[in-house]
């Protein structure tokens, strides 16, 4: 059985906000409750009040405005999976809410509440972060945004007030002739290593490359320096360098040895998932490959 | 897992020695260590270490013992415990070597083994890995801290 | 605390007025209130599948779900799968196709067949190991299980075009 908790049923994030701050440490907000249970079942966490914010319509929908995508806070990874709009324009995050965890937690598991646990081994922090995505925070006096880029403070850490509520995750539009592209390795439960890119280019001419590394760092994070030695060359000239970057990005990604491999085997996985990715993305930018989501194809 | 740092201070190796045996002194060094007691002069004592990651909230009663103190170059203690949520055991193993680099000055070299088993250690391992290295950092610092106050 | 919550789920066709705690987990109320004990409680983590059970159609794990999240829902679990003594067409192809062994996973493995052919009526076999990768065997090494799916997808398929009803 799980520890004893009341449970708090708010319909707007108003009232959501003022529990948080009524109740601080003692409560947590909850969704999809996929990692929160997990911790509380095995007596990680222990709260006395369950704040459930599946009932705040606000927190849900998904919808594209201005070839951006407004996603509701409470949105299920399944939902962006079958989302034919995410799918459409959005195909990277699509095939990557497609394979997290496996189809009962995606069935129940909500994009913010992934985000907000910051559970470093986790996929879509590093994907979002090549799109420069960002989320709205709100609580009772107010509400701003924040770059997700600043969201991640550290392992299970988010840049959120005691009594403040992500509302919703913003994904702008790639920029014209870019693909995004995420893979992912592991043999555990949750994955090893994470690399997220998004090409500019057209044919022959890599314009901009956006570099992510997640799952290794104890925060996805932006590898600005790979970036710029990937960014505004011609494709052989980026090949010749994906080598000195892959090296770069493993050393940039800050891996420790621990249950998931060595800090050097974890380098050495970024720097192959970067090649990659980043062949990937650049067929797929110039318009040879398109993404299997966007054919509708499902995948293995 | 293996942490390994080391420290320069100002002042004698004698005296790095001596400070070492202030146990109020050096346990502040610690982070997040609390209600030290003696049981055994020099050799057995009690303490708390408490941490938080996130959320994750930890609290180990440490039971700690002095496996070899060679004078005044080489110290070896264990601390060991569990912790009361998750019963998760805790180890620590320290060893502490004081190298004379001139006759005011002294670099102490820190090496600790760290073990955690149970739930904590294998749903938390990469978090306890850089928590690990980043308290033995800080305790390093905190050291080179106290001990740089001794000079007058 | 003694919060209590009053709800109404209709299990396997039949609606149940429970009052239950908010802690209380779906598998706690499924095996321990209602006595089903098809749903098994294996990894406790929900990366095993051995716990499936659908919650309006879609697979869940009900060791890792509040069981209030049930309310005004509907709530299928193995025992709901057969009518009487006929057998759901997936349970049969399960049977014949050797999709079971021991048969602890087996009870997962069918209701998630159930919701994947419902949503992909013509699953490709990739499609088919892409849906079902949360759901783990220890005794058949999965080719079978593909099988029975593949055969249970035809079978459901025939069943509608010939207008019959779906066992």
């Amino acid at each position: 059985m799980l520890p004893p908790f009341a449970l708090e049923e708010p319909t707007s994030v108003h009232e959501a906000s003022a529990l948080l701050a009524r109740y601080g440490e003692t409560a947590r907000l909850y969704a999809g409750g996929t990692e929160l249970l997990l911790a509380m079942k095995e007596g990680l966490l222990r709260y006395e009040r369950l704040i459930n914010i599946k009932l705040i319509p606000e927190l849900a929908g998904l919808a594209l405005a201005d070839g951006a995508l407004h996603v509701g806070a409470t949105t299920t990874h399944r939902g962006l999976e079958r989302s034919a709009v995410v799918r459409a324009h959005f195909p990277a995050l699509a095939e990557m809410a497609a394979h997290v965890a496996n189809v009962r937690v995606r069935e129940v598991g909500t994009l913010g509440g992934n985000l907000c646990f910051a559970e470093p081994h986790a996929d879509p922090g590093t994907l979002l972060l090549v799109h420069d995505a960002s989320v709205a925070l709100a609580q009772q006096g107010g509400a701003r945004t924040l770059a997700l880029a600043q969201f991640f403070v550290g392992p299970f850490e988010v840049a959120l007030a005691d009594d403040e509520i992500l509302t919703a995750i913003q994904v702008p539009a790639l920029p014209a002739h870019t693909a995004a592209v995420y893979v992912k390795y592991g043999l555990l439960e949750r994955p090893s290593v994470g690399v997220a890119v998004a090409v500019t280019a057209l044919p022959n001419q890599v314009q901009a490359v956006r570099v992510a590394v997640g799952c290794v760092s104890p925060t996805p994070r932006r590898l600005w320096d790979v970036e710029g030695l990937l960014s505004s060359k011609e494709v052989p000239a980026v090949r010749a360098t994906l080598d000195t970057a892959g090296a770069l990005a493993g050393s940039a990604a800050d891996a420790v040895t621990d249950l998931h491999g060595s800090a050097e085997y974890k380098a050495y996985l970024v720097g192959v998932l970067l090649r990659r990715a980043f062949e990937q993305a650049y067929q797929q930018a110039i318009g040879e490959t398109p993404s299997d989501a966007a054919r509708g194809r499902g995948t293995a | 897992m293996r942490c390994e740092t080391q420290v320069t201070v100002q002042v004698p190796r004698q005296s790095v020695w001596d400070f070492l045996w202030d146990v109020p002194r050096l346990t502040a060094c610690v982070p997040g260590c609390e209600e030290v007691q003696e049981i055994v002069p020099n050799t057995r004592y009690q303490a708390v270490v408490r941490d938080k990651v996130g959320p994750f909230t930890l609290r180990v009663p440490l039971a700690v013992e002095v496996l070899e103190a060679t004078a005044p170059v080489r110290l070896r203690a264990r601390a060991q415990g569990r912790d009361a949520a998750v019963q998760s055991l805790v180890k620590v193993e320290l060893t502490l070597v004081l190298v004379e680099t001139s006759a005011q000055t002294t670099t102490l070299q820190v090496g600790a083994d760290v073990t955690v088993l149970g739930k904590l250690g294998t749903l938390g391992h990469g978090v306890i890995v850089r928590r690990g290295e980043a308290i033995v950092t800080q305790f390093a610092s905190a050291l080179q801290a106290a001990l740089g106050q001794e000079v007058t | 605390m003694g919060q209590v919550l009053s709800i109404r789920v209709i299990v396997n066709g039949h609606a149940h007025d429970v009052l239950i705690e908010p802690y209380l987990t779906l598998i706690e109320l499924i095996r321990d209130r209602f006595g089903l004990t098809g749903t098994k409680k294996s990894c406790d983590m929900q990366v095993c599948g051995a716990c499936t059970v659908l919650l309006n159609g879609r697979p869940v794990s009900a060791c890792t779900m509040l069981a209030f999240e049930a309310r005004n829902a509907s709530l299928l679990t193995i025992e709901g799968m057969a009518q009487g003594e006929t057998l759901h067409p997936i349970q049969e192809a399960f049977i014949e196709h050797g999709g079971l062994q021991c048969g602890f996973c087996t009870p997962g493995m069918i209701l998630a067949a159930k919701a994947l052919l419902e949503e992909n009526p013509a699953p490709t076999e990739a499609e088919v190991k892409h849906y079902m990768r949360g759901n783990l065997c220890r005794c058949t090494g999965y080719k079978r299980i593909l099988e029975s799916i593949m055969v249970a997808a035809r079978r459901l398929a025939q069943t509608h075009n010939h207008g019959a009803p779906e066992a």
